[in-house]
């Protein structure tokens, strides 16, 4: 077994305190270690985003980072990210859009919109998916979530 | 394998210091590393060295005449740097063909060509810049610095020239000819989050319906990203006619060496090698 | 005086009541769940593809720290065989026939320590010849997949469909066979002035959930059973998993926690669930069993790859004359629902057109491959692949325009197809008409022919297929119904207890919606229960784009009952008669003029509280008029039909074989519009899964093995690579449907590979029957004078 570490950040705004193991991933720590389960683990290898938090500002997939790799920085997570008024205005919008069926991608796919529409303020449709490309959805086929991503763009503070 | 020493030192001089310990494994992004080491294709060794702490490898600024690039600068950072964007667009171009925002935010150009896959997204227009590769080491109590040609820098997939205890500080990247302009290919159903199944960069100086200092690479076509100098040698001073064009793929294809694998088959690997490679070649001509 | 004006959720764009939820991180899922006590389970897979367990040595594994339990099939005496075969018991103790089989299983402290424990399990092997050929199934000399007949009689023996391979039959690899036959194809091909006969290859694909499949099993004290299940039937599951378990039924409760994607994929028991009921024995603690995506791609199940010829023939003013389609399923190693699409695939070969002639044979063979399950459409892709390129096939023979060609054969609302569907309401004629309209078909294909031969490396083309899928149940089991509680509180706030489960598709939301139409409350005050056998009514499954007819129905039901009751009441009160007053915004009201009388609440306190101590409280059980089929496979199985046509727009490069979706025109006879936005996100849905199935999406399984077991290589279509969409809804208000709604669930991504197969034939003139429409497969398609020869 892996040896242990005691490491602190700043998550969801709050000071905190964890005692990871030095080989698991942001997510496990999260998830296992904080309890907070709405970053989810759909595929482990970067490839579907369903993990996507918000690391001293730039989206990234917590399943590809080490829970040490933390140390000092600033993690936002769904949980803390509707606090923010980009954030809630994205939550709505996914509500009001239909961009949630099974809503299993969803967090990661709100996580992901709120770093690129602070990076792309006003995107095109296009843009739009490309931003999103790292998530993977298997039932909206994609429509409403650029429906909530360009309605969130849009709507005032 | 069990991680019992974790460090994240703040000076190169100590991370070179850990290297030297042996049994180290180099955490930066962590994009590769941590899928690696769960599918059980990487080991983790009993320590692990963040260099995220390490000055020397941030920051992109100009140098020599070109540019030289931290080995800790995202794909994001590279994609927006002006510097970048300027002269070695191949590059951006590239950057903006890989993975994923989510990974692009937090891969290293330094990971990229460590890892040394075949198929690295960056590492074809690299090659077609003439990239140089820094490396530090600490053998004897001093910090020395060495440069390796990238060209000469892959040995094979996952292999290249960086001895254990070296560390890829940066990528150097001397000032591409005047009139230079690059032109970067992917293949595939998606414009990123692809494993490509092949990869060409094709860069030089058009002119009277040439190509000058033409320099031509591929991806995913041979254990190595490659650089293919007859093709290179076949353009020299080539008048690109259609006749002219054709003939120059011919030769790219039959210098790359696939294999078949999950992604593609080898003729089907050579057949876009001939067919990209004209429509390029025809495309940079006119350009 | 207070005016109510009469209003109507009907048609309207419902946000959905789970989203709030969903979108903010809050849903618990099975994976989010943990109980106090719990333990990790894990599962030891085969190595070997085909082969003896001659030993199995876990004395290592169970001396591992942490470890609770380590199982063998010898530790579990009393398993007995499960799913849809009943030929395979979770724990496999002789042989192993995939790799995806159960040889062993853990359960310990943390994740890690089960992984670690898997390790440490020896298991001797010793080979047996490997049968991955579906087409070498029944020579002579193949290799046996299952000689022993593990399947006791079963106790429902009507819940089987098909005709079950014997035990003899098992010998020869043969698990199932369907025949089906209709008019005398002899004839019609006699009458034949074209014929086409192709064979269609069709792939293994997987339904890749986002959630990946999970279970948590524990016992109380008293040895009652719960389980934390994804799955889509909680009732029929409750009655399997007693039988596997020899447990009374009653003693086990089923709730499902909210389900990360469904499509199908968990319709059938599968070993991991019953490992972990074993384990959660075995320790006496709770046992959560989740997969790794890894994992996920092995061991769950594919949709049935199938092996398809079909001939077609046509009469010079293009009428059809006869279908003979025969078709080879490749089972795998088991057989659950993959191996039964024929139930759907024979109504689109017989029924999609009107066909006098058709005959249609399926033979479902073992191999040591992955097994198939059920995935949305149910086997109905495949035909469509075959049917709907026939049909352009036999329209270019006879310079017919391949839409002329299908309006020539269309159905008609009316018609009792020769195989005893009758089509009350039906769309298809004005659904081939609009999609045509909508996306300029004819002028589209015409310019694409003509541009065939054209210079350049891009082509553009169009196709077209349509589809017949059951849209109102579907009459498999021996009961097709669904149960609702309805109660409403003194505040006249609704609980519905509903059968139907949520699977993310939104039925939940539209139940709701229906009870509100009925009772006149607002959304927010209906709340549904729909996830714990110990409460809801029977329900079927959520399968066969059923649940918002069957369960809309039933919710229905029970909502006028309860208003029934109600207006009985108010009238008392008000002294009008019943038939004047409706419920309109919480309020009793005059139809004729909206004046409102009473607050609805008020009214349910005073019958509480006053009157006649009375709550209101109603059940409704719906079985729709639909007919169970005949042993020749004859019957009307649904209570209404849902149709659609969908036009595809390609570009093809040429260079490169890359074949991108320029743009997907729908038109969807649905009945009725319910929920707008509901509806438009199971279309755009099932189009992109469509497009996966058609282009990207390739379980690539060589020797046994499935080599791509990841998102890395298996392709799921990407945000920037979907189609731009144009949907229109054609409503032909099904007199049986709720508020004249069919199901709709499946029908999106059914037509998807067939038409564009058509548009790429339409752009460069090579029809490809083979699927996926992958890159390397177009170019070779293209190229295939300079193509060689791939490697099986």
């Amino acid at each position: 077994m892996s040896h242990m570490r005691e490491i602190e950040f700043e998550l969801n705004g709050v000071r905190t305190r964890a005692t990871v193991r030095l080989d698991m991933s942001a997510l496990a720590m999260l998830r296992d270690v904080m309890g907070l389960t709405g970053t989810k683990y759909a595929c482990g290898e970067g490839e579907c985003g369903a993990c996507t938090i918000i690391v001293d500002g730039v989206s990234v997939c917590s399943c590809l980072m080490f829970a040490v790799d933390c140390e000092d920085r600033t993690l936002t997570t769904i949980e803390g990210v509707g606090r923010e008024p980009l954030g809630a205005r994205l939550e709505r919008a996914f509500v009001d859009c239909g961009a949630v069926q099974c809503g299993f991608c969803t967090p990661g796919v709100v996580m992901q919109a709120k770093h690129w529409l602070e990076a792309h303020p006003n995107p095109t449709r296009d843009e739009i998916k490309r931003g999103i490309e790292g998530n993977l959805c298997r039932c909206t086929g994609y429509v409403k979530i650029v429906d909530a991503i360009e309605a969130a763009s849009r709507a005032e503070g | 394998m069990a991680v019992e020493e974790y460090w994240a030192p703040a000076t190169l001089s100590d991370a070179l210091e850990r290297l030297r310990g042996g049994d180290v494994t180099i955490l930066a992004g962590g994009t590769d590393l941590m899928p690696q080491s769960h599918a059980g294709r990487v080991t983790l060794a009993r320590g692990l060295l963040n260099v995220r702490r390490v000055p020397e490898l941030r920051g992109i600024e100009a140098a020599d005449g070109g540019v030289r690039i931290g080995a800790l600068c995202t794909m994001s950072e590279l994609m927006r740097d002006p510097l970048v964007r300027e002269h070695f667009g191949i590059l951006a171009e590239a950057c903006d063909h890989f993975a994923s925002d989510q990974l692009r935010n937090a891969a290293t150009l330094g990971g990229n060509v460590c890892n040394a896959s075949p198929a690295g997204d960056t590492l074809v227009p690299l090659l077609v810049l003439d990239a140089e590769a820094e490396l530090a080491s600490k053998p004897d109590g001093r910090v020395q610095f060495r440069r390796v040609p990238l060209s000469a820098f892959f040995s094979g997939p996952g292999r290249t020239a960086r001895a254990p205890d070296e560390l890829l500080c940066a990528i150097r990247l001397p000032r591409p000819p005047a009139g230079f302009v690059g032109r970067f290919y992917k293949a595939g159903l998606r414009p990123a989050l692809d494993i490509s199944a092949i990869s060409i960069g094709i860069g030089g100086v058009p002119g009277g319906r040439a190509l000058g200092q033409a320099r031509v690479a591929y991806g995913a076509v041979a254990p190595v990203p490659m650089r293919a100098r007859r093709t290179e040698q076949a353009l020299e001073g080539a008048v690109l006619d259609a006749a002219t064009v054709e003939r120059v793929a011919a030769i790219a294809r039959d210098e790359v060496r696939p294999i078949d694998d999950v992604r593609a088959s080898a003729w089907y690997r050579r057949e876009l090698v001939f067919n990209m490679t004209r429509r390029m070649l025809g495309d940079v001509a006119h350009a | 005086m207070t005016v109510i004006e009469k209003s109507s959720l009907i048609g309207r764009r419902i946000a959905k009541l789970d989203a709030p939820e969903k979108a903010s991180g809050q849903t618990r899922y099975v994976h989010d769940l943990d109980l106090p006590g719990q333990l990790h389970g894990s599962i030891l897979r085969s190595a070997r593809v085909h082969a003896r367990i001659r030993r199995i040595d876990v004395s290592k594994a169970r001396a591992l720290p942490g470890v609770h339990a380590v199982l063998t099939a010898a530790d579990v005496p009393y398993q007995r065989p499960l799913g849809v075969g009943k030929d395979q018991l979770p724990l496999k103790g002789d042989k192993v026939r995939s790799r995806r089989d159960e040889v062993a299983a853990v359960a310990a402290e943390t994740v890690e320590i089960a992984e670690a424990a898997l390790a440490l399990i020896e298991v001797e092997y010793e080979d047996l010849p490997v049968l991955t050929d579906p087409s070498k199934a029944l020579e002579p000399g193949a290799p046996v997949i299952h000689g022993e007949n593990l399947a006791p009689p079963s106790p429902h023996d009507s819940l089987k469909p098909g005709e079950p391979g014997d035990a003899e039959a098992h010998r020869h690899n043969v698990a199932m066979t369907f025949d089906y036959a209709q008019g005398d194809v002899a004839a019609g091909e006699a009458e034949s002035d074209v014929v086409v006969d192709d064979w269609f290859r069709l792939h293994y694909v997987t339904h890749c959930c986002m959630g990946v499949s999970g279970v948590i099993a524990e016992f109380d004290r008293s040895g009652n059973l719960t389980l934390h299940s994804n799955t889509q039937v909680p009732f029929l599951h409750k009655r399997e998993f007693a039988e596997i378990l020899g447990m009374d039924p009653g003693r086990i409760r089923i709730i499902q926690p909210p389900i990360g994607g469904g499509f199908g994929s968990k319709l059938d028991i599968y070993p991991f669930e019953p490992i972990a009921v074993f384990l959660a024995k075995a320790t006496g603690r709770p046992v959560k069993l989740v997969f790794s995506r890894e994992e996920e791609f092995v061991a769950s199940p594919t949709r049935q790859p199938v092996l398809l010829r079909l001939r077609s023939g046509a009469k010079r003013d293009g009428t059809l004359t006869f279908r003979v389609c025969e078709t080879l399923h490749d089972n795998g190693a088991y057989t659950s629902w993959g191996a039964t699409t024929p139930f759907v695939m024979m109504q689109t070969i017989s029924s999609l057109y009107r066909v006098p002639h058709c005959s249609y044979h399926t033979t479902a063979v073992y191999t040591n491959n992955p097994y198939a399950g059920s995935f949305r459409g149910y086997g109905n892709l495949q035909a469509t692949f075959a049917v709907e390129q026939q049909m352009d096939e036999l329209a270019e023979k006879l310079g017919i325009d391949p839409l002329e060609m299908r309006l020539r054969n269309a159905q008609e609302p009316g018609e009792v197809t020769p195989q005893g569907m009758h089509f009350r309401t039906c769309g298809l004629r004005q659904c081939l008409t609009t999609a045509a309209e909508a996306s300029g078909y004819r002028e589209k294909h015409r310019a694409a022919l003509a541009a065939q031969k054209a210079p350049g490396h891009r082509k553009r083309g169009v196709g077209m297929a349509s589809m017949l899928h059951v849209g109102g149940g579907a009459k498999i089991y021996p009961s097709d119904g669904c149960g609702t509680i309805l109660k409403i509180d003194d505040f006249a706030h609704v609980t519905l207890m509903t059968g139907a489960s949520e699977i993310g598709q939104g039925s939940e939301t539209v139940l709701a919606q229906l009870v509100c139409e009925e009772l006149g409350i607002p959304l927010d005050a209906v709340t549904v229960v729909n996830n714990d056998t110990d409460i809801t009514p029977w329900d079927v499954g959520v399968h066969a784009s059923r649940t918002t007819f069957i369960g809309g129905n039933s919710a229905i039901g029970a909502a006028r009952k309860a208003k029934a009751k109600i207006l009985a009441a108010a009238a008392k009160v008000a002294g009008v008669a019943e038939a004047e007053l409706e419920l309109r915004a919480g309020h009793i009201v005059r139809a004729a003029s909206g004046e409102a009388l009473m607050s609805l609440a008020k009214l349910l306190r005073s019958l509480h509280f006053s009157d006649k101590a009375e709550l209101v409280m109603t059940t409704h059980y719906y079985e729709p008029p639909s007919r169970h089929q005949d042993k020749a496979f004859k019957g009307d199985v649904s209570a209404a039909y849902a149709w659609a046509t969908q036009v595809v727009e390609v570009e093809v490069d040429t260079d490169t074989g890359v074949v991108r979706l320029v743009k997907v025109t729908g038109a969807h006879d649905v009945g009725r519009v319910l929920n707008r936005l509901g509806i438009e996100g199971q279309i755009e849905g099932g189009i992109v899964m469509g497009q996966g199935y058609a282009v990207t999406e390739d379980l690539i399984v060589e020797d046994g093995v499935v080599r791509n077991p990841g998102f890395r290589d298996y392709k799921l279509v990407t945000a920037p690579e979907i189609p731009e969409m144009d949907i229109h809804f054609i409503e032909t208000m099904d007199g049986e449907g709720p508020q004249g709604a069919k199901g709709v669930g499946e029908a999106p991504a059914i037509c998807m590979a067939a038409a564009t197969a058509n548009a790429i034939c339409n752009a460069t003139g090579v029809r490809i029957r083979d699927l996926p429409f992958t890159p390397e497969k177009v170019y070779r398609a293209l190229h295939a004078a300079a193509a060689p020869a791939k490697a099986p």
